[in-house]
């Protein structure tokens, strides 16, 4: 088994997204350098590594939110890292979703408005977006929370609110930046189940970012970054 | 406590210190909005105190029984002689010309303000502005009015503007002795409010501006307030930090009030600088209708000390008071619960107001004017606590309609976001709702009366006819028009008619009612006049085919005051039985018609002056009353300023208002930015919550304003409410525009906190 990933070695009909030779600094800083990672269809990758390895780098780097300074970025062979900024925002709102560890809910807005937002982005009417919206409420157990303010909600909701919101447009790709980093070990393996199975119903490609072993474990293969670069621990999908 | 408050304001890094600045720069905008507003209120006042010695009035007005309160003068005793002292007003191309006539009683006779020492017969004194009129205008127009020589000119302490129209003519004591009117003075008024006629526009104007520029406080204060609270949440996470080690509330208060000092203190400063950065600018600003003087906006040591004093302390309270709404835990800074929503029961002062306003309209005005005043105050004022107390329940109301049934992201934000705070959301408005109000209410009132005038018509026959009154004035009627005043009013170019008009005498008999188009009653003196002279001057009306008298109701005798002028035009008078001549009769009007030129206006009301320097009053017929015209000029000019300045203020505290807002919610916008959430959709948010109320309010309050205006026309004056002119529009919508470029210009920030590449997601 290789322990470096490289992009030559995943069949390209099964990836969905990819990263060759990515670098990025924060300007005396690097934080990647070099960083090559495929993620095949419906595949659920957690990115490990320490504090300040470059994990969320790489993530913000896939999704489209930071552009590498040298490497390429494809999604379903497409280069995507030399897209303006308008066009990248829109694959991000159409393609992708994201879950983060807190604070991603707009306060004002009731938990199934939260939901519905990716939908209304998109132009759909209130009321369909709204109905699209509470079918994720018994989906993920949160019932009868629809009409409640994030500052009403349990963190476990909250999260449980913010995955329905990143998976509600059925993204092809979720990203999600240590969903479970701010809940208990138990809330936490709940989200993931429920994010996991959610994921795996809809086909949806997850790359999972987390320093936690456990939520790592709910993934299809594992990869590290260290120093700014990308070691798999565990096989890449198959040719 | 002190020295860490200190510490911890002064050297937090980079994020500190851009805290600090801005916050000391909003304050310095909002303190050198203060300092202006107080300037202008004093250079009102300075305006007036230097006007005031036109106010004098004798204490033994010769002939002076009839009109007004006891003739009082006299604040600044002096040891000079008496001097012989008539104040009248004429008017030259719709300016007033304030003339004094003055006559010493001895070698030391009471010399006014402005000169070195007074006029003898046959000289003047001339203010600049006039002086420069007298060069360009041919004499016939203008300078034969007065007559003598000017022998020099009027100084800028004895003038209330420097574009002031105003003559001080030398008689002699024998001439002013016979005058009706006139009397000797010992010193001079220092208050234009003493009670005499109203020479140079002053008079009441200072008071009402006054009042209308305090409007202008309202929304200032809450800038400066809005300023304050600038970075709150920012400060508050800190705050959180330092009770995890360990501190206790009362700690964290001092740690509060020292930072807001820190912002507070920098910001006065700079904003006295700003003052008197623009300072010399705004004096140009006619906010009287007439420019001041350069240094009237001056501010005095108190309005300093209270500045100085008062916005630390109030930046210190508005700390504390905002601690008071979060609750600082070791664990971090949450706020209350949502606030409980305003009730419905906050519109009830408004609905009051307005229902007792539209009460009086049902039943007609009180009786007296004690309780005229104290019916239309009561609902004025139910108004405008109303508009306050109800602002924020019809703010929620709206945007949770709004957010109720939009598909759009932007609205459905914008409106949660509204509903969810709705005293906060109207808190950065709530100034300019009173000062659109008061100022919509006075131009509604303004542009009705002065529509009624017809004076701002040049083309109706009124606006081209001449009248010289003589009942209406002090003096009494004049006996007699010399038939050469005649002759030569005939002769003028452009004159095309001249009637007089002679009081009629008691028991004349008539065919019919005389028209009482004003409801004054029976109390007046009625007018007789020749039909073939009538038919000259149409603007006072008609004759009955074949009549040889007519008998003229009070609305021309008397000048209407509320009642348009274009009535009497097309009124058929009832004709009079009369026999005797009319040579015999006192004279009560002079009117001649003329082709409406400039050139033959002034040179009729040249000749009028000439022969009755001191009886009379000479006007064009539409304008009803030129000192009462040029007043509500004069305050329509001040709410339209006072508009526009509410609106920029309101710009200002909107500005402020949303950098705080963006900076309160730029994680959850970051993140939404980052999920794909386009930048325009967060801009439409933060423009929808701070531009829609500003419209909505702005909107709603000039609407209210004018329904109260309508509502008080109907009912006092009988007057249906005319929409105000071109200016007011193009105003309010400057006013709009600008406030809005304000907040606009505060969008770049929006783009700068929420770039996805610098959210934090973990």
């Amino acid at each position: 088994m290789s322990l470096i990933t490289s992009p030559s070695n995943v069949a390209t009909k099964d990836v969905l997204i990819e990263a060759r030779d990515v670098e990025f600094d924060f300007g005396q800083t690097p934080a990647l350098r070099g960083a090559n990672v495929s993620i095949g269809q419906g595949e659920i990758l957690a990115v490990m590594g320490p504090s300040g390895s470059g994990k969320s780098t790489l993530l913000h780097c896939l999704a489209g939110i930071l552009v590498p300074k040298h490497g390429e970025i494809r999604l379903s062979g497409e280069r995507i890292d030399n897209f303006a900024e308008n066009r990248r925002g829109a694959l991000r709102r159409d393609t992708f979703g994201f879950v983060f560890q807190f604070g991603q809910l707009v306060p004002e807005l009731t938990a199934e408005e939260n939901v519905a937002l990716p939908l209304l982005l998109n132009g759909m009417r209130r009321n369909d977006a709204l109905g699209r919206a509470r079918e994720w409420f018994s989906r993920l157990g949160i019932e009868g929370m629809e009409r409640r303010r994030s500052g009403e909600l349990s963190g476990g909701q909250a999260q449980r609110v913010a995955l329905a919101r990143g998976l509600v447009a059925h993204p092809k790709v979720l990203f999600a930046d240590e969903p479970t980093g701010s809940l208990d070990s138990l809330t936490g393996e709940l989200v993931m189940e429920l994010l996991v199975t959610a994921a795996r119903e809809d086909g949806t490609t997850v790359v999972l970012v987390t320093h936690e072993p456990r939520v790592a474990a709910y993934a299809d293969r594992e990869v590290i970054v260290r120093d700014g670069r990308v070691t798999s621990l565990t096989p890449e999908p198959a040719p | 406590m002190i020295r860490f408050g200190l510490r911890l304001s002064t050297r937090g890094g980079r994020e500190s210190l851009t805290r600090i600045v801005v916050m000391a720069l909003a304050v310095s905008v909002g303190v050198a909005m203060l300092l202006l507003t107080l300037g202008t209120i004093n250079g009102l006042g300075k305006q007036n105190a230097r006007g005031a010695w036109m106010s004098t009035r004798p204490s033994n007005e010769v002939g002076f029984s009839n009109f007004g309160p006891p003739p009082r003068a006299s604040s600044t005793p002096s040891n000079a002689s008496p001097t012989w002292w008539y104040v009248g007003t004429d008017q030259f191309e719709n300016q007033i010309i304030a003339r004094i006539d003055v006559a010493a009683t001895g070698a030391h006779s009471l010399v006014p303000p402005g000169i070195p020492h007074l006029p003898g017969p046959g000289q003047f004194y001339a203010s600049p502005a006039l002086a420069e009129l007298l060069r360009t205008t041919p004499a016939r127009d203008l300078g034969d009015r007065f007559g003598g020589a000017e022998i020099g000119t009027i100084g800028a302490s004895a003038l209330p503007s420097p574009n002031d129209l105003i003559i001080v003519i030398g008689q002699s004591a024998h001439t002013l002795s016979r005058i009706t009117g006139a009397g000797t003075i010992t010193s001079f008024a220092t208050s234009s409010n003493s009670g005499g006629p109203d020479t140079s526009g002053t008079t009441g104007l200072q008071i009402v501006l006054g009042v209308l520029a305090l409007v202008l406080l309202f929304p200032v204060l809450v800038f400066i307030g809005a300023a304050m609270r600038l970075s709150a949440a920012r400060r508050e996470q800190r705050f959180a930090a330092i009770r995890l080690a360990g501190a206790t509330m009362r700690q964290v208060s001092v740690v509060a009030t020292i930072e807001a000092l820190v912002a507070a203190i920098p910001g006065v400063v700079l904003g006295f600088g700003l003052y008197f950065a623009t300072e010399p600018a705004l004096v140009h600003v006619p906010f009287s209708g007439q420019p001041l003087e350069s240094g009237d906006l001056r501010i005095g040591l108190i309005n300093v000390l209270v500045v100085v004093i008062g916005v630390p302390l109030a930046a210190a309270v508005v700390a504390r008071l905002a601690l008071r709404r979060v609750q600082v835990s070791p664990l971090g800074v949450t706020r209350r619960v949502t606030p409980r929503p305003p009730r419905a029961y906050r519109v009830i002062p408004l609905v009051t107001g307005i229902a007792e306003l539209a009460y009086f309209v049902s039943i007609g005005r009180p009786a007296s004017a004690g309780g005229q005043i104290q019916a239309y105050l009561l609902g004025f004022f139910l108004i405008m606590v109303g508009l306050v107390l109800a602002g924020p329940w019809l703010t929620m109301q709206g945007s949770k309609f709004m957010a109720q049934r939009t598909s759009r992201v932007s609205l459905l934000l914008a409106g949660r976001r509204l509903s969810d705070n709705p005293r906060g959301a109207f808190r950065a408005i709530s100034g300019l709702i009173l000062a659109i109000f008061v100022t919509s209410v006075s131009v509604g009132v303004i542009s009705t009366i002065l529509t009624d005038h017809g004076a701002t018509s040049s083309t109706t026959l009124a606006s081209k006819t001449v009248t010289d009154q003589f009942a209406f004035s002090r003096f009494g009627d004049v006996s007699k028009v010399p038939a050469s005043v005649i002759t030569t009013l005939r002769t003028i170019p452009g004159v095309t008619g001249v009637t007089t008009v002679y009081v009629a005498p008691k028991g004349l008999k008539t065919d019919g009612a005389i028209t009482d188009i004003n409801g004054l009653g029976g109390s007046v003196q009625y007018g007789l006049v020749s039909c073939a002279q009538l038919a000259s001057t149409p603007a006072l009306g008609r004759c009955h085919p074949g009549a040889i008298y007519a008998a003229l109701g009070d609305d021309v005798a008397f000048m209407p005051v509320t009642k348009s002028v274009t009535i009497a035009a097309s009124t058929i008078w009832p004709s009079a039985q009369f026999s005797n001549g009319l040579n015999r009769l006192p004279v009560q009007l002079v009117a001649v018609a003329t082709n409406g030129s400039l050139s033959s206006i002034e040179y009729v009301e040249t000749v009028l002056d000439r022969a009755f320097p001191f009886e009379g009053s000479t006007s064009l017929f539409g304008e009803v009353n030129p000192n009462a015209g040029q007043l509500l000029k004069e305050l329509q000019t001040s709410s339209e300023v006072i508009i526009l300045a509410s609106l920029l203020i309101a710009g200002c505290s909107l500005a402020v208002a949303m950098a705080a807002g963006v900076s309160e919610r730029r994680r959850p916008f970051s993140l939404l930015r980052l999920s794909g959430a386009p930048l325009g959709v967060l801009q439409r948010v933060v423009a929808l919550e701070t531009a829609g109320p500003l419209l909505v309010i702005a909107i709603a309050s000039a609407l209210i304003g004018f329904l109260a205006s309508y509502l008080f026309l109907k009912s006092q004056l009988g007057l249906t409410l005319r929409p105000p002119g071109l200016t007011y529009y193009l105003i309010v919508v400057s006013g709009l525009v600008g406030a809005l470029s304000m907040i606009a210009s505060t969008m770049p920030l929006l783009d700068r906190v929420t770039r996805p590449e610098d959210a934090r997601t973990e």
